[in-house]
């Protein structure tokens, strides 16, 4: 039975949601127009927050300029030469880049496992999303505080039950490189599972029932169900999910000022500290537009990969 | 969900308007800009609301909001103060210079903030010497402690870093502009580092039976750095949850603090940078220094766990929740209920001499504001003599010898012994360097202590790194450094 | 092989909702209730301590036993003792700000992501991209310049000022999450519905909105949080009168020894909007109509 299944994936299976490949025979010449102007207030808007700052940034990583002395100079890429040979920039980058990746396939992971039961009408369900919802909308910053006083290991609770239990007590979670990264991903994970699980529950939400219906119908085992027909169509929002939560990660800040401010040494030194100390504590403005730019050229090169590796069938109108 | 059509369009028209206002450049214009260059007019009209931009705990706004309704009464103006803490209150302040903004009239500055500040402030010199200006209270320069006013309000506009020549005889406005430098503000809160004690630890009997017996000395409050490390050690008895002392050894500008007076006390350049802008702190007396600050955490074992990620924060939880029998700290303290015990308060202890660190806030006059007459009034009314005298009612940290002769004198004993010890403080204590970046020189150094005191690099080592990173920071912020 | 009741063609609503056909093993809700509860204890110590009598607050073995004060929960409120601005003014701000955006965001997402799922539009790929590399844009450098610019604008410290920055922050989630949800309703829909002679403007009021409830919604939930909570943007660009609570928060975050009655209180009261928020539109999320109801 089976094989039935994986030999024969009916019609209904298809990511491809069926009549967007058929050619607009009836559109009218006005027709056209209709699409623009629905996109027109979004375009404007965004352009109106981006394209400015975009140009006073990449002017500004030209020049030298702080923020209250405009006596700058032009300086050609020198911003950019002096951060592409600083050690430091590249440790920075180098323990970003494996901060997002264990935050974000933690959160990826287990959004995935809470979604799943949670998505359906059980009032149990709507009780689980309101609690699953609470840690997302507690203020960054005071969750970084709440955090660290949990973990104090001189009146936290963390110390206190974990030697209650027995378990290994009085560890200085935030003294140590190994139990410090333990303790950022772990709230980072605490605050983000919630969004990656929710557009995963509004993913399960809007799929078509048919087909499992029919998977059903065929006698397939749960997980045959999830990984054969779920899954699959769940793709267009995992890959949502994914990158924009790859976003955001990179541009996580809070925690890692309030818990750790870089440390122990410079262990938890993350890529946006750096840039606030610059731009925003001794507002080297031209020095902080190259670090930025730079990063957004590596998230630029970063996400279409993301969105491929999730398979060609990411996007929905991929063939 | 179908009215989402006329909103729609609604917030079409606002961002259409909106982008073409952006795109056409067309500015209502920032309100009543004076031209900063003009003189200030000691009869402007009275304005009904003046704004300042003020700090929180850091330099204790409660004590200035207590004075808020005898401003009115007395100037018939409303003070409208904005408080923000530290990292926001310094973003908060340059970004409203940066826009050239006229809001805030009067806006406090933290010393190291100053050097880059400075073309932005309105320069007192002038004011101070105009009669007409000072009719609401007295300005009175030569009462302010001398190493305070110099170290936090004078500046040379053309070379922000230089330090003006005589710290010692009180300031004198004709020799301040004689030697080329001006006044930017004036100062209010003069926070040093000092050493607290748990009193009651050091009267009580047994205590003092047991030391004696332990070391053959008398337990006194330790003047020096031995006597310190040993007295820590007599008190720290991890099962009864009690140490010795505590160090703020987690990452931030906090760590530097600790480690510069250290330093000082080692005979080393307390101010972590010379004059000349050689890296001072790298030198025999920093690698001693260091190496000491970390012996206490690692080798003596007198701090409480989770020192190397501490801060002001845990340091003053520590001490007030009578985890510590000693502390060094920059405010006076308040012990938790559940603890019966006493504060007494003493200067930091030497090695070969004192430095401790010390700095202060002060309240300048926005350049660009509109109101820069009433301005000035305002804030020398609010660091007079009185009104600082009434302020320490909340603990205000004065600027002012006048005040520091009267408070010492009070009735309440220990209000008047950390005054004391707080004045004390002050006259040894060293400041900081005058950098445009000192925040990334701070954070750099801050790292090399941490680093030691987790004992990941040895002392001389972590502050080797920090030397080569500290230099490149100052060269690409502009300086020349030597060697 | 268990044996399953054989639906009828035309699928009762029920089927759409997840995989019911086999409940998750008891084991599985196991699991997902602990984690649920764990996540909870951080919240636990936020509101116990925001009840906490002062001197307690660090004791250990945490007192569980005491006697609940609402002191703080006024301090907060009121203002003073070294923070400017009463939380009621902040809160109020902070409701203006983040209606509003939302708002704006949904008023301009729905459009744009169905003007993105169409496949005549030629464009949409191009401009799908655009709209997620707005997203890349990292704040700390973006909020320079607009500063510099609202203030020359004469805009700072007023509602706009952040709303605008607060769609535009969102709404690159919003399309996307709106369009993937406008690609899952069969074609076969809005073909019939043009075929009967409705305009593409009908077909997107009448017929794919409805729909989109439940992901309307869930943007909702989500841009609404990430609005509430934004904190550098309105510190910046605000200065009393348009203060939001997240600014306001950190007045309680002192250097000199935290007020943790204080700062739990204010924070409990800056979630509680939001909890009571999800609750409301929770209903929304799983509530949708069926797409087997138009066959």
């Amino acid at each position: 039975m089976t094989d039935t299944l994986a030999a024969k994936p009916s019609p209904t299976v298809t990511e491809k949601p069926e009549g967007y490949g058929l050619r607009p025979r009836r559109e009218r010449k006005g027709e056209t127009l209709v699409p623009w102007v629905l996109m027109t207030p979004t375009l404007v808007l965004l352009a109106l927050m981006t394209i400015m700052p975009t140009i006073y940034l990449l002017r500004a990583s030209v020049r030298n300029d702080t923020l209250l002395n405009t006596n700058g100079r032009f300086v050609g890429l020198a911003n950019y030469s002096n951060a592409l040979t600083d050690p430091t920039f590249w440790h920075s980058l180098l323990i970003t880049i494996g901060f997002v990746v264990v935050a974000v396939a933690l959160e990826m992971l287990l959004g995935m496992a809470l979604s799943l039961p949670l998505a359906g009408e059980r009032l149990s369900s709507t009780w689980g999303t309101t609690l699953l919802l609470l840690p997302f909308a507690i203020t960054p910053v005071v969750s970084a505080m709440i955090f660290k006083e949990l973990l104090n290991p001189n009146y936290g609770w963390v110390d206190y039950y974990l030697g209650q239990l027995g378990l290994p007590a009085h560890i200085e979670w935030l003294s140590h490189p190994t139990t410090a990264w333990i303790a950022l991903i772990g709230l980072d994970v605490w605050q983000w599972t919630p969004f990656v699980a929710l557009i995963l529950i509004a993913g399960l939400q809007s799929l078509p029932g048919e087909p499992r219906e029919a998977a059903a119908i065929d006698g397939a085992s749960t997980w045959q169900m999830f990984w054969h027909v779920t899954l699959p169509q769940l793709k267009p929002f995992i890959a949502i999910a994914l990158v924009l939560r790859t976003i955001q990660a990179f541009k996580t800040f809070d925690y890692f000022k309030v818990m750790t401010g870089g440390g122990p040494g410079d262990s938890t030194e993350i890529l946006n500290l750096a840039i606030y100390r610059i731009a925003l504590q001794s507002f080297r403005i031209g020095a902080a537009a190259a670090i930025a730019i730079l990063l957004l050229i590596l998230l630029s090169l970063l996400v279409p990969a993301l969105l491929r590796g999730v398979g060609r069938n990411a996007d929905p109108e991929e063939a | 969900m179908t009215d989402t059509s006329i909103s729609r369009r609604g917030f079409l028209g606002a961002a259409l308007a909106l982008s073409a206002a952006a795109a056409t450049g067309c500015t209502p214009g920032v309100k009543g800009a004076s031209s900063s260059g003009a003189s200030v007019d000691a009869n402007a009209s009275k304005p009904a609301q003046l704004h300042m931009l003020y700090a929180t705990a850091e330099a204790n706004s409660a004590a200035v909001q207590a004075l808020l309704p005898a401003f009115k009464d007395k100037f018939g103006i409303e003070l409208v103060m904005d408080t923000q803490p530290y990292d926001a209150l310094q973003q908060k302040v340059f970004s409203e210079f940066a826009s050239q903004s006229t809001y805030y009239d009067i806006v406090i500055v933290d010393t190291p903030w100053a050097p880059a500040l400075v073309a932005q402030l309105e320069p007192l010199s002038q004011h101070i010497g105009n009669s007409a200006l000072n009719d609401m209270a007295d300005v009175d320069v030569k009462d302010f402690i001398p190493k305070v006013f110099y170290d936090t309000a004078v500046y040379n506009a053309g070379d922000p870093i230089k330090h003006f020549p005589d710290e010692a005889s009180p300031a004198d406005v004709a020799a301040i502009t004689g030697a080329g430098f001006d006044i930017y503000g004036l100062p209010l809160q003069a926070n040093a580092q000092i050493m607290a004690y748990r009193k009651d630890l050091f009267t009580d009997s047994g205590e003092l039976a047991g030391f004696k017996s332990k070391t053959g000395k008398d337990l006194a409050v330790p003047k020096t750095w031995d006597e310190f490390v040993t007295v820590s050690q007599y008190f720290t008895r991890p099962d009864k949850k009690l140490y010795g002392t505590t160090v703020m050894a987690g990452v931030g500008d906090w760590a530097t603090d600790d480690f510069k007076s250290m330093l000082a006390a080692y005979g080393g350049q307390g101010r972590l940078i010379g004059d000349d802008l050689s890296l001072a702190f790298k030198s025999p007396e920093g690698t001693a220094a260091l190496q000491r600050y970390v012996d206490l955490i690692n080798k003596y074992k007198v701090t409480p766990p989770g020192s190397t990620a501490a801060s002001w924060d845990e340091a003053a939880s520590l001490f007030d929740s009578g985890t510590t029998a000693l502390t060094m700290n920059y405010h006076a303290l308040e012990l938790d209920d559940a603890v019966k015990g006493e504060i007494g308060y003493a200067v930091v202890p030497q090695e070969k001499t004192r430095g401790p660190h010390f700095g202060t806030w002060m309240l300048s006059v926005n350049k660009y504001g509109g109101n820069r007459a009433w301005a000035y009034r305002a804030i020398t009314w609010l660091t007079a003599s009185q009104q600082q005298l009434t302020m320490t009612g909340k603990q205000l940290h004065p600027s002012r010898t006048s005040v520091y002769k009267q408070v010492t004198s009070a009735q309440n004993k220990s209000e008047a012994e950390f005054y004391r010890v707080l004045g004390d403080s002050l006259a040894v204590g060293v400041g900081r360097a005058r950098l445009t970046n000192y925040t990334e020189v701070s954070a750099a150094i801050a790292k090399a202590v941490n680093s030691a005191a987790t004992g990941s690099a040895a002392p001389d080592a972590a502050l080797n790194t920090a030397a080569d990173q500290v230099r490149k920071l100052l060269t690409d912020a502009g300086y020349k450094v030597p060697g | 092989m268990a044996t399953v009741t054989a639906a009828p063609v035309t699928t009762p609503p029920s089927v759409r909702k997840g995989p019911r056909a086999k409940p998750l093993p008891v084991i599985g809700r196991i699991a997902v209730w602990i984690y649920l509860l764990l996540c909870m204890v951080p919240l636990v110590f936020m509101v116990a301590t925001s009840f906490k009598p002062s001197g307690i607050a660090k004791q250990l073995p945490p007192a569980w036993i005491f006697k609940p004060t609402f002191s703080h929960y006024v301090q907060v409120l009121q203002g003073g003792s070294g923070t400017s601005v009463g939380f009621d003014r902040l809160l109020f701000n902070s409701a203006a700000v983040t209606i509003g955006s939302t708002l704006l965001t949904i008023a301009l997402a729905v459009p744009a992501a169905y003007a993105l799922s169409l496949r005549a539009f030629r464009p949409r790929k191009g401009l799908s991209s655009w709209i997620l590399s707005t997203y890349m844009f990292p704040p700390i450098v973006a909020v320079i310049p607009i500063f510099i610019y609202a203030g020359k604008l004469g805009l700072i410290d007023t509602y706009p000022v952040l709303i605008v920055p607060y769609a535009a922050f969102n709404l690159p989630i919003a399309v996307w999450i709106l369009r993937s949800s406008i690609l899952q309703i069969p074609y076969e829909i809005q073909e019939s519905a043009m075929v009967d002679g409705a305009s593409r403007w009908m077909v997107l009021r009448k017929i794919i909105l409805p729909l989109l409830t439940p992901s309307i919604a869930t943007v909702a939930i989500l841009s609404a949080i990430l609005s509430w909570n934004e904190f550098l943007f309105a510190l910046s660009l605000t200065r009393a009168a348009a203060k939001t609570a997240p600014v306001g928060i950190q007045e309680f975050t002192g250097m000199f020894g935290t007020d943790w009655g204080n700062l739990t209180a204010a924070a409990t009261i800056i979630a509680a909007p939001i909890v009571i928020m999800t609750l409301i539109l929770r209903r929304r999320i799983v509530s949708g109509m069926t797409f087997g109801a138009v066959k």
